[in-house]
């Protein structure tokens, strides 16, 4: 037997209830009309959190002049509003940022439908709402029922009204709490009547003959059901966080299907409402044709507003791909459990429905159990639209092609005429047959059809018996038509088609050709800098318009790149450029936030997040084939600045890597190299003190040599740390004079001669040496610490030969050692700082004679700080032997002073 | 003496030999393996530093076939290296720059915790306190100590080792059991309740030292 599993908390639920945390909450109060008394409620509330020390404020109130609700508001903090001019007028409007930077726990807010001045930061009042919640405020709202979106059909039907300040059902969906504010209609009409509701607001309404009893009571309903959905969704959040297992999962699942007609949104509204019926969840579907030509602007701005609006329902929005409509909604339908589709009656052609090939049909007989609803064109949606765009009518260029394919049938006429003056029995229909096939092929598939037409009637009434008539007189002629009817039309047909398909497969051409430019060379960017500039160049190529692209820089985002040409934001594009960073959406024209700016602001979304910002400017002009080539090179744009992101990243860690590295050696070099010496130091020192007594004279001055010895090692090795300090710290200044080389030699060659062992010192000096321009005392050091490495790597017993001569320009220091010599790959890499360390450090022989590795480095330091030049040379000879040459620029000299040699 | 060092051999020979050693100087690893295993001595002082091979190494191979104590020289302070060379069969070590006294006194810890092995000593002195191994029983100026069995326990283990570091593991896996070798809070725990009740200032304790990052020493008399 399977062991069932334990119900498992949902985890879209808790994820749900997680974006809550730290969230404010709101209430909303759900009256059925104006003047139940939802404010006086709210305000009632507010006080009696404020009495139990809450800290409150009234964001924005309309008291309506009435007596009571004014009364309750003396006592609480209102919040002053801002004053926003439109067109003349001074409109005070609720202050968003000021109640963001007041941070009440609560905050009252009326009239959540509200919408804002043109100007304001949301076209509505519940995305303040939003922002409030979003900040951790709790807030309390009001709302009538009439204004949520998905009512707003049958509020009209009901009532006559069309509502346009709207709520999206999500923005009530979004409470945590809903109070309804209920008394009878009744009630509310004697209220109206004593004068009690805020006149002027109802008039319209009551004009409207909106304050009827049967009304009020439909509304009342509305109100009572979508109060006590609420509960109902907030009990199955509830049993979903804990895992109780529930009956959704077996429910209705509906899919709402719309095309580009005037009936989108009414589909989604009803869909909306049958979802709520029955309590099931609801998607919308469109089915885009790929094969099929482009629909018209209008209708693919209808189906994407329906699809926004499914959203703002609360169902979700799909887009499906297919040739076969049926096909692929069944498919779809079949994969996500779909029991109910609603389909528009309008949908069909006449010939679809006479030829049996109805959607509906098709629907029914493959739909395999999923039910039916048709929906009648109900509320006309042009009624909602402010201005019906006027693109949607045949533009200039394609009168043009009309009027091509009328001049092409007049010459097709005109030969026509030619050949039958001239000639005779030639088949005059097949020249107008051409004309037919030439607008086809220049104009598209409309105009063909047009040509034919018109190549018909032209045929028929000059050139068929009777001539200059429409009338046929011979039977043979009728057949002869009827053929050339037939195959102008169909030659008209299919040379528009295949010109239309042309020249569409050669747009979509243009346009993968435009993003793959766009790929390679954001591929190729090697820095964001470089990215944002090609993606800003590109996707003003792509739009049309100009185009910017920011980046995050110290908490703020600055434009990194702009094009055509250097961009400057307004303070609002600015500020609609941050809300799509911070809230990761969209902003400015076309959005809901900010869409009076001439901007629309897209987060960069790669695959690890936000990369950036990129601004569009809109542009009347571009065509919507566009959009979707700039959306992909967008994503495109986002994927390369995240890379060169990452690359710099990682740039910067390998500095830091090498860094540390550096700073590890180095503090292994201290810890060694200073402990060694002192070791000894101590060692001798403590065995002197403990056993002074007992020891045999030579054995402890020995040891106080060894002291002595060990000592002198820790000070060479801490002034070569401070030789180092000085020379990367820039603080090292030569003091120059002219001096012999041999000199330097001698004295350096004087400090190391205690430690040769038993190595041997030859000097091959020139008995003439120019003099040139040094420091003699870092000269010297870097000497000294040149013979001290020779020392070091070369065996007890060997020769090391110190050289000097002149060559050319320079004076040339050689020193060689019999060592193990360098290999060829290292040569370049002993003169770096800590070379040494890279070995490990306790295990070399001669361990006693090396410095820190510092030696050579600071040699070079100084070598190269009087002008001069260092290199090595190794092997020398048999794969041993080690050369240094040290080369010092001899310089003009200005005075002949009489220079002592020393020999 | 193993080491590489010259100058080390410079001053601990004669101090050896001050103290009443004999000592023998070996420069490499592979020398110092040879002269132990051609006469085995008393103890051995090794370098972790050798140029032929890892002093860890050497000491590996030394422990196959002597076993007498090895006591650790090394200029690194790791404490890795440390525990890895006790864990090796090392019974303490001394870290460079060292007093040559410390050194000849840990040298003779480890002979004489060699001797006492056979016949070992069942009261412990350090200062006025008295530790009677044989009876459990703890005394501070002739006084009984109260000491929990947790806290007896941990400090037995601490005396027995004669004055040699223990390392954390050994004594949590001795006192705790083998479960408990990571927990090494209880440790701190534990060792401080035994220098409140043991040490004239347990803020600078004296006879329960710690050994940073390796474990605790128990300096008797």
């Amino acid at each position: 037997m399977i062991p069932a599993d334990p119900p498992r908390p949902d985890p879209d639920a808790l994820l749900k209830e997680a974006k809550k945390q730290g969230r404010g909450r709101l209430k909303v109060y759900l009256g059925m009309a104006p003047g139940v008394g939802k404010t006086y409620e709210m305000l009632q509330s507010g006080r009696r959190r404020r009495d139990e020390g809450l800290d409150v404020a009234v964001g924005v109130v309309e008291t309506h002049g009435r007596q009571d609700t004014e009364v309750l508001l003396d006592s609480l903090e209102v919040l002053p509003r801002r004053p926003i001019d439109y067109r003349g007028r001074q409109l005070m409007e609720f202050d968003l940022d000021g109640a963001l930077a007041r941070r009440p726990s609560l905050l009252l807010v009326d009239e959540y439908a509200h919408t804002n001045a043109p100007g304001s930061r949301h076209p509505k009042r519940w995305q303040d709402v939003e922002e409030l919640l979003a900040a951790g405020i709790d807030v309390y709202a009001t709302l009538n029922v009439q204004h949520l979106e998905s009512l707003v059909d049958v509020v009209w039907k009901i009532t006559g009204v069309r509502v346009r300040e709207t709520v999206p059902d999500s923005a009530l969906s979004a409470a945590d709490e809903i109070e309804l504010v209920d008394i009878t209609p009744q009630e509310l009409l004697e209220r109206l009547h004593a004068g009690k509701v805020y006149l002027a607001e109802t008039a319209r309404l009551a004009g409207d003959n909106f304050f009827k009893p049967e009304n009020l009571t439909a509304l009342r309903e509305m109100a009572l059901r979508r109060a006590a959905q609420t509960v109902d969704d907030q009990l199955v959040g509830a049993m979903r966080r804990q895992g109780i297992e529930g009956p959704w999962a077996a429910g209705e699942r509906i899919l709402v299907l719309i095309g580009g007609d005037g009936m989108a949104s009414s589909l989604v509204r009803a869909g909306r409402r049958l979802a709520d019926l029955i309590g099931a969840p609801w998607l919308v579907a469109h089915v885009e044709r790929p094969n099929q030509p482009p629909s018209d602007p209008a209708a693919a701005r209808r189906v994407s507003e329906a699809l926004k609006l499914a959203e703002q329902l609360g169902g979700s929005g799909v887009v499906l791909t297919g040739d076969d409509l049926p096909a692929a909604v069944i498919d779809y339908a079949g994969r996500n459990n779909v029991t109910q589709i609603v389909i528009g009656k309008s949908r069909d052609s006449l010939w679809r429905i006479v030829t049996g090939r109805s959607l509906a049909n098709a629907l029914l007989r493959r739909s395999g159990g999923a039910a039916l609803n048709f929906v009648s064109a109900g509320a006309p949606d042009a009624a909602r639209e402010e201005a019906p765009p006027r693109a949607a009518g045949p533009g200039p260029r394609r009168w043009g092609g009309y009027f091509g394919g009328t001049m092409l049938i007049a010459l097709a006429t005109a030969i026509a005429f030619l050949i039958d003056r001239f000639s005779t029995g030639g088949d005059l229909a097949m020249i107008f047959l051409a004309g037919v096939l030439i607008s086809g092929l220049a104009f598209g598939l409309r105009p063909a059809l047009w040509a034919s037409a018109l190549g018909i009637l032209s045929y028929n009434y000059f050139f068929l018996e009777p001539r200059f008539s429409l009338a046929i007189g011979h039977a043979a002629d009728v057949f002869t038509f009827t053929i050339f009817v037939a195959v102008a039309a169909a030659s008209g047909w299919l040379t528009g088609r295949v010109r239309d398909q042309a020249q569409l497969s050669s747009r979509r051409a243009a346009a993968v050709t435009a993003l793959l430019a766009a790929s390679r060379r954001l591929s190729g960017a090697a820095n964001q800098e470089e990215a944002a500039r090609v993606l800003a160049e590109q996707a003003s190529a792509a739009s049309g318009g100009r185009a910017a692209v920011l980046l995050p820089a110290a908490q703020d985002l600055v434009v990194a790149a702009s094009a055509p040409g250097a961009v400057e934001l307004t303070t609002a594009e600015m500020a609609a450029a941050r809300w799509a960073w911070e809230r990761g959406e969209a902003a400015g024209a076309g959005t809901g936030t900010l869409p009076q700016i001439g901007w629309v602001f897209r987060p960069l979304v790669g695959v690890r997040g936000r990369a950036g910002v990129a601004g569009i400017e809109v542009d009347a002009r571009s065509a919507p084939g566009e959009e979707r080539l700039v959306t992909a090179m967008l994503d495109q744009g986002a994927v390369a600045l995240e890379r060169a992101q990452l690359a710099a990243v990682t740039v910067e860690n390998e500095a830091l890597r090498r860094s540390d590295k550096l700073r590890a050696a180095l503090l292994n070099s201290i810890s060694h190299d200073l402990r060694t010496p002192l070791s000894t130091v101590m060692g001798s020192a403590t065995t002197l003190i403990d056993y002074g007594a007992s020891l045999r004279p030579e054995v402890a001055s020995d040891l106080l040599i060894s002291i002595r010895e060990e000592a002198e090692r820790l000070n060479r090795y801490v002034g070569d740390l401070l030789d180092m300090t000085r020379l990367e710290g820039g603080a090292l200044t030569t003091r120059t004079e002219w001096t012999d080389a041999r000199d330097v030699l001698g004295a350096a060659i004087q400090r190391v001669e205690r430690r040769l062992g038993l190595r041997t010192l030859s000097r091959d000096f020139p008995a003439e040496l120019a003099v040139v321009q040094v420091d003699p005392g870092l000269l010297e050091q870097a000497i000294v610490n040149v013979l001290e490495n020779a020392i070091a790597y070369s065996p007890d017993g060997s020769p090391i030969e110190v050289a000097a001569y002149e060559d050319r320009g320079s004076v040339l220091i050689a020193i060689e050692d019999e060592g193990p010599g360098i290999p060829r790959a290292d040569i370049d890499r002993i003169f770096e700082k800590f070379r040494r360390l890279e070995e490990p450090s306790d295990r070399t022989p001669n361990d006693r004679n090396k410095g820190a590795g510092l030696g050579l480095s600071i040699a070079r330091g100084f070598i190269e700080a009087m002008g001069g030049r260092i290199a090595a040379a190794s092997p020398l000879f048999e794969g041993r032997g080690t050369r240094i040459l040290i080369s010092l620029p001899k310089t003009p000299v200005a005075i002949q002073a009489p220079m002592a040699v020393a020999s | 003496m193993v080491d590489d060092d010259p100058q080390i051999h410079r001053f601990l020979g004669p101090a050896l030999d001050a103290a009443g050693y004999e000592p023998v100087r070996a420069d490499t690893g592979a020398a110092g393996l040879a002269a132990i295993a051609h006469r085995p001595p008393e103890a051995v002082i090794l370098d972790l530093g050798l140029p032929d091979m890892d002093g860890k190494q050497a000491l590996a191979r030394a422990r196959l076939f002597f076993h007498g104590p090895i006591l650790i020289l090394s200029a690194r302070d790791r404490e890795l290296e440390k525990i890895e060379a006790l864990d090796l069969g090392a019974v303490d070590y001394v870290e460079k720059p060292f007093h040559v006294g410390e050194l000849l006194a840990r040298l003779r810890v480890s002979l004489r915790q060699r001797l006492s092995q056979q016949g070992s000593p069942v009261v412990v002195k350090a200062g006025d306190i008295e530790i009677d191994l044989d009876r459990r029983l703890v005394t501070r100026s002739g006084e009984a100590v109260r000491l929990s069995p947790r806290e007896y326990d941990l400090l037995a283990k601490l005396v027995e080792a004669g004055g040699r570091v223990v390392m954390h593991r050994q004594l949590l896996a001795a006192v705790w059991g083998p479960a408990n070798v990571d927990d090494v809070q209880y440790l701190r725990v534990f060792v401080g309740h035994l220098r409140q009740k043991l040490e004239p200032d347990p803020a600078a304790p004296r006879y329960l030292v710690t050994e940073s990052g390796v474990g605790y020493r128990f300096v008797a008399d």
